[in-house]
């Protein structure tokens, strides 16, 4: 329906002295924005970039950010819920409270408790603001984890991250403004970072750690022959475009290709970890040469922060042997190994660099687990979307509190609950937007991230 | 703000002169300062309006606000005294309980009957009564001017803007847009030098109509309305599973178009094929029902579907809405319509159809394997199909029975064999994801067994095992056997016979062996994966692909894997073919780490030599004494078929769980309202001849027409034709064209005609001008790119490598092997030569070529294509696989021509159907000697030049 002009390009090939373009082409390109042009939010912005951490499958907050002792004092107590994971289940008739595995310890100046589970972020709490209150509208990873994207908990929507793009546009023409990167796709596939409605340049660029991290970046030519094609390209386009000059469809389309061979070029250069100390990298628990590991996409995160790339998000599994520890918490143990250091190593880099001041690090899952199981000594935990753990820190979040809590068993956000959506609301006030007003009218309604029902702007996390 | 003042138009009364000065200074200054807030205009929380009398008598979710001359019995009174909790109004976010002063002025304007001036106007849900009334779209079509043409209207337009239409276009730009805007293909050079050599009208129509003859014609329109109706071959909900019937209703559209298909009845027999064709004859009576594949095919949503099934209904009849008649009627699932005449009542009125109407099922995690196709053949017939074979079936299942019975006790007498001579080697548990080695040095006999078995370790894990087992002679020939040696040749036989007379056996040892006796020779449909069982587990199974498979868990490349049961465990055991010592080597590992609790091994040696020779007899015999004979294909549609008729009833707030007022079945209200008769069924069968009786339907379609022809629709909005979408540019020529299509019997192609012969469609192109930069008025023709299809379509005719012939269904894993969970859900992508509107699309997880490239969106009507230029596609241009393919394949074909210039000449023939200029040819010339690799490179290396170009993905 739209055609999407890329006019910065077009009006740089324009300045770049061809006699091509009449004058009236610049009239139109007037009317007709490109669409990652970098663009001002509703106000002044306290962060630019974000990275967006998410944990997949259902973080337990009893065992790693929401200390309970009364869950440890009552373990094996009977306890009664209308859970929507146990109604109606055989053998969830009786449930008993369950006691974490792990012990919790104060951190920092700020004393925030965090369990044995997380030993590097737990050094890190003087730089977060912990949500003790979160809580969900569904307890299926598919519709939470969609919910934790899109906002909507059922029909697929544009992505946060595409949301952020389509307010901001980019500032790095050579790297796409919403980058993904997952070793596996995780629930609801690829449209957790889909644009949906919202044009086709505000989707997410899937980057999976490994050998070609975006399809088609890796050259299938020597640069030579390569650049001797694209010179013949040129040549036959510009010929093409003699008699049709003035159409930026044409044009614009001539430009990517430049911008696209230099994507081959800045696209490893940004996931060239070679350049990097051997401090650095042994900060984020990484060997030199690896090319997978949350290590390297934390690592991959920054520099592309670094980069002008405005919305990161790093997934740590994919949709199967994630968080989702229903046989037996003790896999979270792994799943935290992988995460914690190289979580702690980027806050710690980015604090050092000072890019703290301008990027906004969100760490999150889709819900949390039960406080509970059907038997005393059951090993696992259910779906919990009544209450999980969540974080902030970087640019505009207040370091070192904790905002909300859960009951004195973790089982409902008791204090200062936080939805999804008002996180949402939240992460795009950081970003300086008022989330009533990011909208985009399709099929006739104004549609945005926090949809139409109530969402507030959790302003106790704002510095 | 528009809003409220238009509602207080009316003013009125029964009041007196006081009444109505206390309500102006006392009640309504605190209404519009802590009500509305919330409660007037569109916003209606809780469904209450207070900006005029009939909102707060109608009241909210909970009933009548106010009761006249009754402050105690009134909700509004009772929530501003913040008495009760549950109802307190103002919220403490906007300000809180009332100063005692207002309330005391609310209680006293109750008490004195409520005097309201506000009088809102008649409206039918967002519109007012007579706007509604006389909406454009509403209105009937007037007979069509048979002394017009279409240039008639948009010369006028063209005249009053002062725009110069362009020239017609030249014959070589004509062709290629008339060949590709019918089939998506572009012609033969050939064609392009006929009608060269004769323009004229005769030529034209006779092109026209040559395309329009071709079945790729169909495939073009027919994908076209697939967009709208968002098609896929995924059901959508959380495991995405596939649909493997869809496909018949994919093809019916193609069939639909090639045979200009009446549109009224198109869209009759895709709500109602099933009902319309009931007494028909076979043929009419399967197409009638693959037609309804138009309903199945609706997302379905969440874990267990029949709980979110409100939600498909709402993807029904908002896509129906859209598609059908350009009305956004999805959007009065929880509310009346904000903007447009539509009621929440009519949105339950129509939901009741659809619930009076099964859907195929198409399964889901918690319920299973889809059911609820519709045999596409007389149920007598299918009976008789199924009844011999249901027969044979039961006989060879009771023969297998008795096998594994008679089987079960020789085990038994073979374990007492082994029992005292057993002696455990290693035991040992394994941790999630974790492996633990062994190796042991032992004396065997012939005939004596090494076993490994392996089991989960708690009832809830049986996880796919890896294991490594090397055994070696210490002495002599120092000959050596390993699990590794039956990857390639698993279904050699149970036993497995090994090199020097050793045998391999696979069993279940819960008890005493029980062989392995199932067979799968490939699993999911890759015959890499190879497997023997007992059911589904236990089971042995190896990967022999050089590469790792991703099943329900990631599977080593060239590896052997045991399968447990729960609480079934399942062994491994080698027949020593020798005396002597013998080393045992190898690992176990837990090859599926997925939150469950691992798996635990033990290495037996059974040192009787009568226990190999006994096991390995009881193996030979349990071959199945025949293959089970297939299962004989019923052929069925994922269709519908009607239910009992019900009504439903209205949910509050659109919330299943809160039901309000039966509302009985019917027509929308302000097209007519029509109720479905008693004994009708579902009312699907009037449904239809209502939609194509209303004006809307008409209007909706030839401007879809317009649009895929022109690029945009004279209404630009092609899926809202309310009051939030488009006006048209030219409505009398809107109006003129459906009355066109009505009279000629609603036939698309006549519209194609009609159209492609307009001097407006003849015209050259050119980009937008300053005047019109929209390009409305039509002053030339608008160039477009290649749809994804069409570009990928056009790479595979040019390297000769389409296949035009129609796709049947896609090669999906037989339904019986499915295990998809929201952990493992279906993901696919299956190459074909086919044309791309036969890709196999996926809900969850786009297609990669088609979202690159702006395919359809499969979860929501799509009226038009977008087109984005970003540089990602470009690095398709560059380095993709495929697109080098096709290159490559081009290049091969004209290096086999004798010299450059019969090669340039015919790369641009193939490419662009026409001759290469001579500054082209300088230029090929030139870069060919300038490229550094040889011949064949070198063209492949022009060719993806050529490929990439504009000329190539662009029609002018």
């Amino acid at each position: 329906m739209n055609t999407q002009l890329n006019r910065r390009q077009f009006l740089h090939s324009a300045a770049a002295g061809s006699l091509l373009f009449p004058g009236i082409v610049q009239q139109l390109l007037a009317d007709s924005a490109d669409p990652l042009a970098p663009k001002a939010p509703h106000f002044p912005a306290r962060a630019k970039n974000v990275i967006f951490l998410f944990m997949t499958g259902g973080v337990s907050q009893v065992d790693t950010f929401d200390p309970k002792p009364e869950l440890v004092k009552g373990h094996g107590k009977e306890i009664k819920a209308d859970h929507p994971e146990i109604k109606g289940r055989p053998g969830y008739e009786r449930i008993y409270l369950k006691r974490p595995q792990w012990d919790f310890a104060k951190h920092g100046q700020c004393g925030t408790e965090v369990s044995g589970l997380f030993p590097h972020m737990a050094t890190c709490v003087d730089d977060i603001a912990l949500i003790r209150s979160m809580h969900t509208s569904h307890s299926n990873h598919y519709n939470a984890v969609l919910g934790m994207h899109t906002g909507s908990f059922a029909q697929s929507r544009p992505s946060m991250g595409s949301w952020v793009t389509y307010g901001l546009g980019t500032l790095n023409r050579n790297l796409p403004g919403f980058v993904v990167i997952a070793p596996k796709q995780t629930y609801a596939g690829t449209q957790v970072f889909a644009s949906d409605f919202l044009p086709g340049a505000y989707q997410g660029t899937l980057v999976v750690p490994g050998a070609e991290p975006i399809a088609n970046v890796a050259p299938r030519l020597p640069a030579n022959r390569q650049q001797l094609e694209l010179a013949a390209l040129r040549e036959v386009n510009e010929e093409h475009l003699a008699t049709r000059a003035d159409d930026p469809l044409l044009t614009a389309r001539v430009q990517t290709f430049e911008t696209a061979f230099g994507m081959q070029m800045a696209v490893p250069d940004a996931f060239d970890l070679k350049q990097e100390s051997d401090a650095t990298l042994a900060s984020y628990g990484l060997q030199r040469g690896q090319t997978t590991g949350f290590g390297w996409q934390c690592l991959a995160a920054r520099r592309l922060v670094e980069r002008g790339v405005r919305f990161v998000e790093l997934i740590d599994t994919g949709s199967s042997g994630n968080w989702d520890a229903h046989g037996d918490m003790m896999t979270h143990a792994p799943l935290a190994k992988n995460v914690d250091q190289p979580i702690a190593a980027l806050l710690r880099d980015l604090k050092q660099r000072g890019m703290m001041d301008d990027t906004l690090v969100v760490w999150t899952t889709e819900f949390g687990r039960t406080p509970f199981n059907n038997t005393a000594d059951a090993k696992g935990r259910e779906h919990h979307p009544w209450a999980f753990s969540s974080w902030l820190a970087g640019a505009g979040v207040k370091r070192g509190i904790v905002h909300g809590a859960t009951d004195e068993i973790g089982l409902r956000a008791a204090e200062n609950p936080v939805h999804v959506r008002d996180f949402h609301a939240t992460i795009l006030h950081l970003m300086g937007f008022d989330h009533h007003h990011l909208s985009y009218r399709h099929a006739g309604l104004d549609f945005r991230l926090t949809g139409v029902e109530e969402s507030h702007v959790v302003k106790e996390v704002l510095a | 703000m528009k809003t409220l003042v238009c509602l207080l138009l009316g003013a009125v009364v029964s009041a007196t002169a006081e009444d109505h000065a206390f309500f102006e200074s006392r009640v309504r200054p605190i209404l519009v300062e802590h009500c509305y807030d919330c409660h007037s205009g569109v916003n209606s929380k809780g469904g209450l309006l207070l900006d005029t009398r009939q909102g707060w008598e109608k009241g909210g979710d909970s009933g009548a606000a106010i009761v006249p001359g009754k402050p105690d019995e009134s909700l509004f009174i009772r929530a501003i005294r913040y008495h009760e909790e549950d109802i307190a109004m103002p919220p403490k976010k906007k300000g809180g309980k009332l100063p005692e002063a207002d309330i005391a002025s609310l209680v006293e304007w109750v008490k004195m009957g409520a005097p309201d001036p506000r009088v809102a106007e008649k409206k039918i849900a967002g519109m007012n009564a007579d706007e509604a009334k006389g909406w454009w779209a509403f209105q009937p079509l007037a007979k069509a001017d048979a002394t017009k043409s279409i240039d008639d209207f948009l010369d006028v337009k063209l005249a009053e803007a002062k725009l110069a239409p362009a020239p017609p276009a030249d014959p070589h730009t004509l062709v290629r847009r008339l060949s590709y805007g019918l089939t998506g293909l572009p012609p033969t050079a050939e064609e392009v030098e006929a009608f060269a050599k004769d323009p004229s009208l005769g030529t034209h129509a006779a092109l026209i109509e040559k395309r329009l003859s071709s079945p790729q014609y169909g495939v073009q329109w027919g994908r076209r309305w697939l967009d709208v109706v968002r098609y896929a071959d995924t059901a959508g909900e959380n495991t995405d599973r596939p649909l493997m019937h869809a496909w018949r209703y994919r093809n019916w559209v193609f069939d639909a178009f090639n045979h200009d298909l009446r549109y009224d009845d198109f869209v009759r027999q895709q709500l109602a094929g099933d009902i319309l064709f009931d007494k028909a004859d076979a043929k009419q009576r399967s197409e009638g029902i693959i037609a309804t594949g138009y309903l199945a095919i609706a997302r379905r949503f969440g874990h267990d579907i029949d709980k979110d099934i409100h939600l498909t209904h709402e993807d029904v009849i908002d896509t129906l809405g859209r598609n059908f008649l350009g009305l956004t009627t999805g959007c009065a699932r929880c509310h009346d319509h904000k903007y447009d005449p539509i009621t929440a009542e009519d949105y339950y009125a129509l939901y009741g159809i659809f619930s009076s109407s099964r859907f195929a099922f198409p399964g889901c995690e918690p319920k299973g394997q889809p059911r609820d196709m519709v045999p596409l053949i007389p149920q007598a017939e299918a009976d008789a199909l199924m009844k011999p074979w249901l027969e044979k079936n039961a006989k060879f299942e009771a023969a297998k029975k008795k096998q594994l019975t008679a089987a079960k006790s020789a085990g038994e007498a073979i374990a007492k064999l082994g029992g005292t001579s057993s002696k455990v080697l290693a035991e040992s548990k394994i941790a999630e994801g974790a492996s633990v080695p062994f190796e042991h040095r032992i004396h065997v006999r012939k005939g004596e067994v090494v076993q490994l078995a392996v089991s989960p370790n708690e009832s809830h894990g049986a996880d796919t095992t890896l294991i490594e087992w090397r055994i070696t002679e210490t002495d002599g020939a120092k000959r050596s056997w390993s699990v590794a040696e039956m990857v390639p040749s698993l279904m050699k036989g149970n036993p497995h016979p090994s090199r020097d007379g050793a045998d391999w056996c696979f069993f279940e040892t819960t008890s005493a062996p029980a062989f392995l006796t199932d067979k799968a020779d490939s699993i999911d449909g890759n015959s890499a994966l190879q497997k023997w069982s007992i059911g589904d587990l236990p089971s042995v199974l190896v990967n022999s692909a050089d590469q790792q498979v991703m099943a329900w868990t990631t599977l080593a490349a060239e590896s052997f894997f045991v399968h447990p049961g729960p609480k079934r465990p399942v062994a491994v055991a080698w027949i020593s073919p020798t005396d002597g010592e013998i080393t045992l080597s190898g690992l176990v590992a837990d090859a599926h780490p997925s939150g469950s609790d691992g798996v635990a091994f033990e290495l037996k040696h059974i040192a009787a030599p009568e226990y190999g020779p006994a096991l390995a007899q009881l193996g030979a015999s349990l071959k199945p004494a025949a293959e089970p004979e297939p299962m004989p294909l019923i052929p069925v549609a994922y269709a519908v078929v009607d239910a009992k008729p019900i009504n439903d009833r209205l949910h509050l707030r659109g919330d299943p769980e809160k039901p309000g007022e039966e509302v009985p079945r019917r027509w929308l209200s302000i097209l007519g309202g029509e109720t479905v008769p008693a004994d009708a069924g579902s009312g699907r069968r009037e449904l239809g001849d209502w939609i194509v009786q209303s004006p809307l339907a008409a209007r909706v379609m030839v401007n879809r027409i317009w649009e895929w022809h022109f690029g945009k629709g004279l209404v630009s909005s092609s899926n809202d034709f309310g009051s939030r979408g488009e006006k048209p540019t030219h409505p009398e020529l809107l109006d003129w064209l459906a009355a066109k299509f009505v009279e000629s019997g609603f036939s698309v192609k006549a519209m194609h005609r009609l159209i492609l012969s307009s001097a407006a469609y003849q015209r050259a192109s050119a980009a937008p001008v300053a005047a019109d930069p929209g390009n409305r008025l039509l002053a030339h023709f608008p160039r477009r790119r290649l749809t994804a299809e069409e570009m990928r379509d056009s790479l595979l005719t040019a390297s000769g490598q389409l296949d035009p012939t129609p796709a049947g269904a896609h090669p999906f894993p037989a339904e019986a092997t499915w295990k998809f969970t929201q952990h493992n859900p279906f993901n696919a992508v299956y190459d074909t030569n086919k044309r791309s509107a036969y890709l196999m699309v996926q809900r969850q997880r786009r297609h990669p070529f088609l979202s690159l490239f702006d395919g359809a969106d499969p979860n929501a009507t799509t009226a038009a294509r977008q087109t984005s230029t970003v540089p990602t596609q470009a690095l398709y241009f560059i380095n993709d696989p495929f697109f080098h393919g096709q290159a490559e394949a081009l290049a091969k074909k004209l290096t086999s021509l004798p010299d450059d210039d019969t090669r340039i000449t015919e790369a641009w023939r193939v490419l662009f159907q026409r001759k290469p200029t001579a500054a082209e040819t300088q230029r090929t010339i030139a870069f060919l000697a300038s490229y550094p690799a040889d011949h064949a490179e070198k063209w492949a290396a022009q060719v993806r030049v050529l490929m990439a170009g504009n000329e190539f993905l662009h029609i002018d």
